[in-house]
């Protein structure tokens, strides 16, 4: 290659030349920015009287199409200002709120988030003190482990928006086949899904009599709660992880027999998609007509939330002529976890919780909006759509079909993860995945137990 | 195709001795002209962020902090807890390792298939350019949800094929122990990186003069003599760069591996330096600490490639 | 180029040209493969898509897909704009650097090495911690949910970049080549901008697909400062249709079927390009 040495450097672009093309390039992205200012609107500038405007923040898709217009347009009616209404994605909710939260220029007023979310930012301090707003907007009838989440020491930040539960899924056929009956009790339950597991009626390769992905605590806690057991205490104003205590180990246990005995899935599945092992195989793709009887099925229970019910049944053909999966009452069934006193056993219940944001400059209109949302029209609309509604008045605007009972029996003893001000950061560092994956593997439960205790009561009391 | 292309008039030689003097009198403040917008640009983009990252790094800052409450300076305490915990080690360990295996196979195939696009027919050189173009216009997310399902535990394509070829992979779970995790996380890694480095490394290509290896061919050097004694060195400041820019992404390297382990695996021996700067902040909201891992990680970066930088750089003054 | 292979194929016997066909081939399937089951996916309803064996070719398919994920014509306005802030960004991103690289490459002078250095810097700094400032300075200056804003975030992102990639072009083109078109009786101008410029023209195309890509698919940046629904990036949209809901489940064959209307205009900016990285325009150019 020709070398170029310094003093032989022969091009030289004219001092003209250089500012021309810094002129165009400007030139260029200005004009560029000029011309695409899509989006560049400015929501910080109040305007006086009824023709403001505060933006809601909702987590995902849930809160459909119609339940967004009706809080728009009660808004407006109620309040004579605009309400804007903001998607956030589950995945990002943290970053955005890290971000946006504290800005006051920029926050947004009314924020829903995910209820094990909850108390890391209230105990910043990032949502304002309802605590006089409790009673109107439902007190005691609002689901009382969300409310726990929303509270500092007595006050209300947050309050429960909505629920959606947890309970079983199982093949009734299966069942049957292995010649158990309905159990009544969480002992029973441990009992019936191992003899399933080990009679394997229909000789499936690496079938479980109840799937649960080794990492799966949200699902496994209950087992935890049943005995009576926790995942933290408050000692003083100290949280303490509580694996290690005796109650705890004893779910435990309980568990670590299912995953050897009853559960064939990997140590390090998720809660995902469980519902995909008690379905049939896909006829679909036998078309050719070929292994017509066979079955991928591959667990006679499962756990899930209670809208899985839609991705569950006999492969079918729906009204638009694509397939999909039909409910089928004689192959399957839905049923609460039984606890060991007659009443169902606590189980997590996911949903969300909403508060007001500190930074917001329209507390008062923000208000507003919040009692719109607790109102019984808003609760029962909620409940129609399949949410569970927070204040525990209106369930039964969930229906009275068999999975709107199990998630009723469900939430009626439901529970939450500690209301720790680090507990974000032991999900974050998905300790309890690992801890939980751990189980199965292990002969010294309790040693293990100690060892993520250790790890996890530190940083339940990070203050920031 | 057919144009054959010559460059009668600009061979290396003929321009010896026809510069006027003047010419060699620069205007010293022409490359300062020329930098202007960029270093406006970087100085207006990076310059709070960057203070801001070492100013946080040397406090305690979590998100009651960033809510508002005044965050204490705690000197060098982040850094020195992060030195003496052996877990930090670990994955600076598991990057280095990652990285090097990423970027070394990345560049081997990267150049073989340069090569071999400039070795094929023309048709068959465009059905390669264009599945690689395919692969490296699919955005991030999809690609990743794609891969996911290819290794998927349960319904693989992998899993599939390699049980139909008789090998009993039913139900196999890539993800769950590190090491297998790893193998598929530098798989996704290189597929998406190769047509990058196997695009510049051909447009360098075509910039080596045609008759220079004319004439060693006619000297009767091998294909691969002159491609060993005339092409890669003439390539090289492409070469090297790319390599760089390799090592430096793959060090790097986050979202593949968040998007893995939130399908499966066990985060904490999964983590690489990416992934460790997002839990502690995002995930834990220490963003003291996750300031000061990632101001450790620039520093590790330019150790590791400081030797390569400084050739580079000395090479570049010798020109 | 062309010569080189008509060297090659007059020297290589037709067995071995025929392997190095088959092989190029066979690569060729395997990088496509996950950009062909993407689409697969895309027109296969979710219930197939979740069965254990594998559904290699789209019978029954549909593009029902493809018209459920643009019904709300949130995609369109994704669309624009994303168009909008990747076009700023590889304008301004390939003049500002070009102007560096030219700098850097064919002048010494003090500093030059501290900007090279510099440059290297900025590569190595991980993005992950960095939102927080990210988005305190844009909203401090105003520029939250600005096409400005984020484009300014983008340019510098990729501006080290693409100063490294042209200057390693830059340098490899003799100084001599200008010189020999001079003696031709060409201005300095004329000489550069037939002589030099063309012959950078790979670099170019290079390091633009380069930057249209980090423009096109950044996600971290866009989440934290394009906070409103309208001013959402393709990559936002995408993300949305991905974890849209608690309370159902993902859809992968409209995530596949968004993932695709994703990809369509980086295929066709890149099916515009690929002709000029091939070496046609770098040959005729050279001939002036």
């Amino acid at each position: 290659m020709p070398t170029i040495s310094m003093t032989k450097v022969k091009f030289h672009m004219k001092k003209q030349h250089g500012l021309l093309a810094l002129a165009t390039a400007s030139a260029l992205m200005l004009s560029a920015c000029g011309s695409g200012g899509a989006g560049t609107e400015s929501k910080n500038a109040p305007a006086a009287g009824s023709g403001q405007e505060i933006t809601l923040w909702l987590a995902g898709g849930d809160t459909n199409d119609e339940l967004r217009a009706y809080l728009k347009k009660t808004f407006q009616e109620t309040t004579g200002s605009t309400l804007v209404i903001e998607e956030q994605s589950w995945g990002d909710i943290v970053t955005k709120l890290t971000t946006a939260l504290p800005d006051s220029n920029n926050t947004p007023d009314v924020v829903e988030l995910g209820n094990t979310q909850s108390p890391t930012f209230t105990n910043v301090g990032a949502f304002s003190d309802i605590s006089d707003m409790y009673k109107e907007l439902g007190g005691a009838d609002l689901l009382q482990s969300f409310v726990d989440v929303g509270t500092v020491e007595g006050a209300n930040f947050t309050l429960p928006y909505y629920f959606g539960s947890r309970y079983m899924f199982q093949r009734k056929d299966v069942w049957s086949e292995a010649g158990v009956k309905q159990p009544t009790t969480l002992e029973e339950f441990n009992a019936t899904v191992e003899e399933i597991a080990n009679k394997n009626p229909r000789g499936v390769e690496n079938f479980s009599g109840f799937f649960l992905g080794g990492q799966d605590w949200r699902n496994g806690i209950s087992w935890v709660f049943a005995n009576g057991g926790d995942l933290a205490r408050k000692d003083g104003d100290q949280w303490v992880s509580t694996l290690g205590d005796s109650k705890t180990l004893k779910g435990l246990g309980q568990l670590r027999d299912i995953y050897q005995n009853a559960s064939k899935a990997p140590a390090d599945a998720k809660d995902a998609t469980p519902w995909l092992y008690i379905n049939d195989k896909d006829e679909i793709l036998d078309e050719g007509g070929k292994s017509a009887g066979s079955t991928s099925l591959a667990a006679a229970t499962i756990m899930a939330p209670g809208w899985a019910h839609t991705s569950i049944g006999d492969l079918g053909v729906g009204e638009d002529g694509k397939p999909v999966r039909q409910w089928n009452d004689e192959t399957f069934g839905a049923f609460v976890l039984p606890g060991n006193d007659g009443k169902p056993a606590p189980v997590f219940a996911g949903g969300s919780n909403i508060g007001i944001s500190a930074a917001s400059q329209n507390q008062e209109l923000s208000k507003e909006l919040l009692k719109i949302i607790f109102s019984e029209d808003y609760q029962n609309m909620l409940g129609k759509s399949g949410l569970g509604p927070g204040n525990q008045k209106y369930v039964s605007s969930l229906g009275d079909d068999q999975f709107a009972k199990a998630a009723i029996g469900a939430a009626s003893n439901s529970k939450l993860t500690p209301a720790a001000p680090g507990w974000a950061a032991v999900e974050g560092a998905s300790i309890l995945e690992e801890f939980f994956g751990k189980i199965a593997a292990t002969d010294d439960l309790k040693t293990l137990a100690d060892e993520y205790d250790k790890k996890i009561t530190p940083m339940l009391n990070v203050k920031g | 195709m057919t144009a054959v292309q010559t460059q009668p008039e600009a061979t290396p030689d003929s321009a010896q001795g026809t510069r006027s003097p003047h010419r060699a009198r620069r205007r010293l403040s022409a490359p300062y002209i020329l930098l202007i917008p960029s270093v406006a640009v970087l100085v207006a983009a990076m310059g709070y962020p960057l203070i801001w990252q070492v100013i946080t790094s040397l406090q305690e800052f979590g998100l009651a902090q960033q809510f508002g409450q005044p965050p204490k300076f705690v000197g060098l305490q982040n850094y020195t807890q992060l030195l003496f915990d052996s877990y930090t080690w670990a994955v600076v360990a598991r990057s280095l390792t990652f990285c090097l295996v990423c970027a070394g196979a990345t560049m081997a195939i990267g150049i073989a298939l340069a090569l071999l696009m400039k070795r094929v027919h023309k048709l068959i050189r465009n059905i390669l350019q264009t599945a690689l173009l395919l692969a490296w216009a699919m955005p991030l997310v999809a690609a990743m949800t794609v891969w996911i399902w290819l290794f998927d535990w349960r319904r693989s394509v992998v899993n599939w094929v390699l049980t139909e070829a008789g090998l009993n992979f039913q139900g196999y779970n890539w993800l769950a122990a590190p090491l297998t995790f790893y193998v598929v996380a530098a798989i996704i890694v290189t597929w998406m990186s190769v047509p990058f480095v196997a695009f510049s490394v051909y447009a360098g290509f075509s910039q080596v003069s045609e008759e220079v290896l004319e004439a060693a061919q006619m000297d009767g050097a091998t294909g691969l003599q002159r491609l060993l004694h005339i092409t890669i060195p003439m390539i090289r400041p492409v070469l090297a760069i790319v390599l760089l820019l390799q090592v430096i992404w793959d060090l790097r390297v986050f979202a593949q591996i968040k998007m893995l382990q939130d399908v499966g695996s066990v985060p904490s021996e999964t983590n690489l330096l990416g992934t460790y700067i997002y839990q502690l902040g995002t995930g834990s909201g220490d963003f003291g600490m996750s300031s000061a891992v990632s101001i450790f990680m620039l520093v590790l970066t330019l150790a590791v490639s400081w030797l390569y930088v400084r050739r580079m750089i000395r090479e570049d003054e010798a020109t | 180029m062309s010569t080189s292979m008509r060297i090659t194929q007059r020297r290589t016997p037709k067995i071995s040209s025929l392997m190095w066909g088959a092989l190029a081939l066979f690569v060729a399937a395997l990088w496509a493969f996950p950009v062909y089951w993407m689409l697969n996916s895309a027109l296969l309803p979710n219930v197939t898509l979740q069965s254990s064996t594998p559904t290699f070719i789209p019978f029954g398919g549909s593009l029902d897909n493809f018209v459920a994920v643009t019904a709300s014509g949130t995609f369109f306005s994704a669309l624009g704009v994303s168009l909008t802030v990747t076009s700023i960004t590889v304008v301004c991103c390939l003049s500002f650097a070009f102007l560096g690289a030219l700098a850097i490459s064919r002048f010494r002078f003090r500093g030059r090495k501290g900007f090279i250095l510099a440059l290297l810097l900025v590569q190595m700094l991980p993005a992950e911690g960095l939102f927080i400032a990210q988005y305190r300075m844009m909203a401090n200056a105003n520029l939250l949910n600005s096409v400005l804003g984020i484009s300014i975030l983008y340019i510098a992102a990729v501006v080290p970049f693409t100063i490294w990639m042209l200057r390693g072009f830059v340098t490899g083109i003799p100084v001599e080549l200008e010189e020999a078109a001079m003696v031709d009786g060409l201005t300095r101008t004329q000489a550069f901008l037939r002589i030099t410029f063309p012959l950078l023209a790979p670099g170019l195309v290079a390091s633009g697909v380069y930057a249209f890509l980090q423009a096109w698919n950044e996600f971290t940046i866009a989440l934290v400062v394009m906070t409103s629904d309208t001013s959402k990036t393709v990559p936002l949209w995408l993300r949305g249709f991905m974890q849209s809901s608690a309370t159902r489940e993902t859809d992968w064959g409209q995530v596949m079927a968004a993932s695709t209307l994703v990809s369509v205009p980086v295929i066709i900016f890149f099916l515009l390009v690929q002709g000029r990285m091939s070496s046609g325009l770098v040959g005729g150019a050279v001939k002036g």
